[in-house]
């Protein structure tokens, strides 16, 4: 699975001169937590639907540097003289965020995010501007394009949705044991035959060793035949508790 | 005093007749996705001989039939969108001539749900599932007095209850066949009365599957409240279904979930409607209730692992039955639904459902010549049930053919793990109550408690021992003088009437009257109440032990309060609260309460919720409560939420640590 399959694309955005007042109103009526900085606003509002042309990734504003700024401006210092809210989204911005492109590995993305301590990775694409003198250096010239915004939100509903969560199905046990997948092949084979769709499919293996049972979801409501069929070929399976 | 056969009986016992009538036309019998498929129109046709046989029903009498139409394209549009709809009406034509009409119709079954065993494209399909939409939503619109419900020479002959046995399909999403179901007729009737009328409609699913199509259909809806009691989704179809699900943005709070443990039988299934849904009819406050009475949760049913018996049944059949009376003034749609045991369960099971709607006395045999008739029936799949049975993980039970109505005990043998699957269920029915039902609602209607803390709460606040049963003061508002008394009995509610404006609760102000007799009643809950002069209740306080959150602890209480909103603004509330709270063990307990935003009347008095928390916090602020911080599900919900409580100076150190670590603890969540 990569980035691109699990993606927010509608995006809301803002561009650094807007004020942090607008940021925070905005973080507020939609209840998130992270504004991509673009180079110019979208046509309409600051929302952006994936279509069309992608705008230029500026950095990233978060509620916390919001809540800093904040903050900071309610301390009697002598620079900041100005309320927090007239501020410039462009002055308390990350420009240097971790950044990851449509491609990238969703369990690579995953694992930036759990080492940084992140909650949010904008997703660029590069692209090198069609005025590009020839001979410069290829990355002083390529501008980060935002195409989407991968979230922990995003990565727990992708595990959700690879469950099978968000379909009407039941669920099916199959051991294996010493990890022949035999048991698991069959099973699958025979949902085929009986016309049962599968949902999804998992046998992960645990710390390395193989793994000893795989769970089925299947878009049943009547597994009887498909069980009954299992007990033919000596397949074992748990359905439910056993009593 | 029952009525006996209507038509034989009626001049004679001085009662009217129930005003039930059936809906029933043969051509629904052609919901038949074949031989092999485990929903047979079989069962129906075995209802309908059984309700003959045994004189409770007729197809000639039109007092007790009420004719179906066909439901419009444009009424299933409520529901189903019109790709979808184009595509069933599609589907629904004989088989194709060419290769790309083939192809164009596979991409079409494998889009909308078709491609599977569980819904076949059935020729046809359009019309039939049409019909039964039609019924449901007659059948919805007769009892609400709707003129899509037909044409009656008086009101009284407007029939106040209504049964569909051939309806009831509730997996169907907007686009999607789903389980054995192509179109939702319950959620295109209840759509249909939502745009039809000003009305608030209460569902209640007892199948043993998840009502996932009705709930997805009204999942933001508040008109709306959709009750399902299923058996887990853990395993079984569809697999939603959890408590957590409660209905989103202006919905929320609207859908409840009860999902039971595998296995469970009549005591603890009894248990469960019983606690669960008074409370939520009252705080509803619908003007019809629809049920669904799959009974496929029936021990012999082959594809679900619930264990009841028509005990159980018929338990939630009267349960229905006396709500639409007490609470919607009779009007109650009952519909069929699953049940795929399909000549032990189902004719038994629906016919219970009528004879109930219809007041008519059941006999305890079934008739010889209807057992006779389909005994072989079942006795020809015998085989097949008892093997399905077994691959499902069911302990064997008695392979006979009833001869009863109500089933033998003896056929049913104890579940080994029966005490461990009522325990589950009880915490799962007390965290719905717990998410689900307004604190007023719950203490007028305790869960069974099984330990019972005191023997009266009177006693345990007065260890003085005082003299007089119940204090009273008068104080002087603006709008005129109020009068305060506390334990209040219920022969002095009795005499009082509510304020129009007291409602939070339970919505109507005789309602909320009706609740408070109920606190009245009870020794263990300490009432308090404001009223004029003249006898009109403005505000109360109750006083209840914790509920099934706060088990195991003692000494710990829950306040609530409110004040008609017609006299808001005056102290009314500040002075009732201080007065309650005037108790000699005030230092001895632990108080609390919750804040929930739901409950709140923030449109009325127009301002934020999170203004109106502070308002709480002040109020409860005067009386020495703080705010903790806590895990309790329903006020880590919302952060507009709060939990308030007082710890008494006098409290044992060890209580107080417990009370605090149980602010923060998530036992009955732990399980989710």
């Amino acid at each position: 699975m990569i980035v691109s399959d699990v993606m927010t694309t509608r995006l809301i955005t803002v561009v650094p001169d807007d004020t942090l007042s607008h940021a925070a109103n905005l973080l507020r009526q939609y209840q998130f937590h992270h504004l991509p900085v673009v180079r110019t606003a979208p046509p309409f509002g600051s929302v952006y639907t994936g279509q069309g042309k992608h705008p230029v990734l500026e950095g990233l504003l978060t509620s916390q540097d919001i809540d800093m700024a904040a903050a900071v401006g309610t301390s009697s210092s002598d620079i900041l003289r100005q309320p927090w809210g007239e501020r410039r989204v462009l002055e308390v911005m990350h420009r240097a965020t971790m950044r990851v492109t449509p491609t990238t590995s969703v369990a690579a993305a995953a694992q930036i995010l759990v080492e940084r301590g992140l909650n949010c990775l904008p997703v660029v694409e590069y692209e090198r501007p069609e005025q590009a003198p020839a001979g410069e250096q290829d990355d002083m010239l390529s501008q980060p394009l935002l195409v989407g915004l991968l979230t922990r939100s995003d990565l727990l509903m992708a595990l959700a949705r690879a469950l099978g969560a968000f379909e009407p199905g039941m669920q099916l046990s199959i051991p294996l044991p010493l990890g022949d997948l035999t048991p698991l092949a069959k099973t699958l084979a025979l949902a085929a035959e009986l016309h049962i769709q599968v949902r999804s499919v998992l046998a992960a293996p645990l710390e390395g060793k193989v793994p000893l049972s795989a769970t089925v979801r299947l878009g049943t409501i009547y597994p009887a035949p498909l069980l009954v069929r299992l007990q033919e070929e000596h397949i074992d399976y748990a359905y439910g508790e056993a009593q | 005093m029952r009525m006996g056969r209507r038509s034989k009986m009626s001049n004679t016992s001085g009662k009217a007749p129930a005003r039930a009538r059936l809906i029933f036309h043969p051509d629904e019998l052609h919901y038949n996705f074949g031989a092999e498929h485990p929903l047979q129109p079989a069962r129906i046709a075995a209802l309908m001989d059984l309700l003959e046989q045994c004189d409770l029903w007729h197809p000639k009498d039109d007092a007790l039939a009420l004719p179906l139409r066909s439901a419009t394209i444009e009424e299933l549009n409520l529901v189903h969108s019109a790709k979808y709809i184009a595509a069933v009406q599609e589907l629904s034509k004989g088989e194709p001539l060419g290769k790309e009409q083939q192809q164009r119709r596979s991409q079409l079954a494998l889009t909308y749900g078709f491609a599977d065993g569980d819904t076949p494209v059935l020729p046809g399909m359009h019309d039939v599932t049409a019909s039964i939409a039609g019924g449901s939503l007659v059948g919805l619109s007769a009892v609400m007095g709707l003129p899509e419900g037909g044409a009656f020479a008086t009101g009284d002959e407007r029939p106040l209850h209504v049964f569909h046995p051939a309806g009831g399909l509730h997996h169907a999403w907007a686009d999607r066949a789903s389980g054995f179901c192509v179109y939702n007729d319950i959620a295109i009737a209840i759509a249909h009365a939502l745009r039809a009328s000003e009305s608030k409609i209460l569902y209640i699913d007892f199948d043993a599957h998840h009502g996932d199509g009705v709930q997805r259909a009204f999942y933001d809806e508040p008109r709306v409240m959709t009750v399902s009691l299923h058996e887990t989704g853990r395993y079984l179809f569809p697999g939603t279904g959890d408590v957590l699900e409660l209905g989103n943005g202006t919905g929320r709070g609207y859908s409840i979930n009860v999902p039971l443990e595998p296995f469970t039988e009549d005591d603890s299934y009894i248990e469960a409607i019983e606690s669960l849904l008074t409370p939520l009819v009252i705080s509803f406050a619908p003007d019809v209730i629809v049920t669904q009475h799959g009974c496929d949760t029936h021990a012999w049913d082959p594809l679900t692992h619930l264990s009841l018996t028509m005990r159980g049944i018929e338990a939630q059949i009267k349960l229905a039955h006396s709500l639409a009376h007490t609470y919607c003034q009779g009007r109650w749609l009952a519909l069929g639904g699953g049940g795929y045991d399909l000549y032990r369960v189902v004719p038994r099971a629906w016919s219970m459902v009528w004879a109930e709607m219809s007041e008519q006395e059941l006999p305890a045999a079934l008739p010889d010549a209807w057992v006779e008739r389909w005994r072989p029936a079942w006795q020809a799949i015998e085989q097949q049930e008892q093997a399905e049975q077994e691959v499902m993980g069911k302990s064997a039970t008695a392979s006979v053919f009833p001869l009863l109505f109500r089933d033998r005990p003896e056929d049913f043998p104890a579940q080994p793990r029966r005490w461990s699957i009522s325990n589950v269920n009880r915490h799962t029915v007390a965290l719905a109550r717990h998410l689900l039902v307004p604190p007023s609602v719950r203490q007028a209607f305790p869960a069974a408690r099984h330990h019972s803390p005191l023997a009266g709460l009177f006693d345990l606040l007065h260890m003085q021992g005082t003299a007089t049963p119940s204090r009273s003061k008068t104080i002087e508002t603006p709008k005129g003088a109020l009068l305060l008394r506390d334990f209040c009995p219920p022969s002095l509610i009795e005499r009082l009437t509510a304020d129009t404006g007291l409602h939070a609760f339970a919505r109507l102000p005789e309602r909320e009257l009706q609740l408070l007799m109920g606190i009245a009643r009870r020794p263990d809950c300490a009432l308090t109440i404001a009223h004029t002069p003249e006898g009109v209740i403005v505000g109360e306080v109750t006083l209840a032990p914790g509920d099934e959150w706060w088990e195991g602890l003692e000494n710990v209480y829950e306040v609530a309060i409110e004040v008609s909103s017609n006299w808001r603004g005056l102290g009314v509330a500040r002075q009732l609260l201080s007065f309650a709270l005037e108790l000699d063990a005030l230092e001895d307990i632990i108080l609390f309460a919750l804040g929930l935003s739901w409950h709140w009347d923030v449109d009325g008095l127009g301002i934020s919720v999170f203004q109106y928390r502070e308002m709480i916090a002040r109020l409860f602020a005067t009386q020495g409560f703080a705010e903790y911080p806590t895990t309790e599900p329903n006020v880590s919900l919302e952060p507009a939420n709060i939990l308030l409580a007082r710890i008494g100076k006098r409290v044992d150190s060890r209580v107080a640590s417990q009370f605090l670590n149980r602010l923060l603890s998530s036992p009955n969540l732990s399980r989710l």
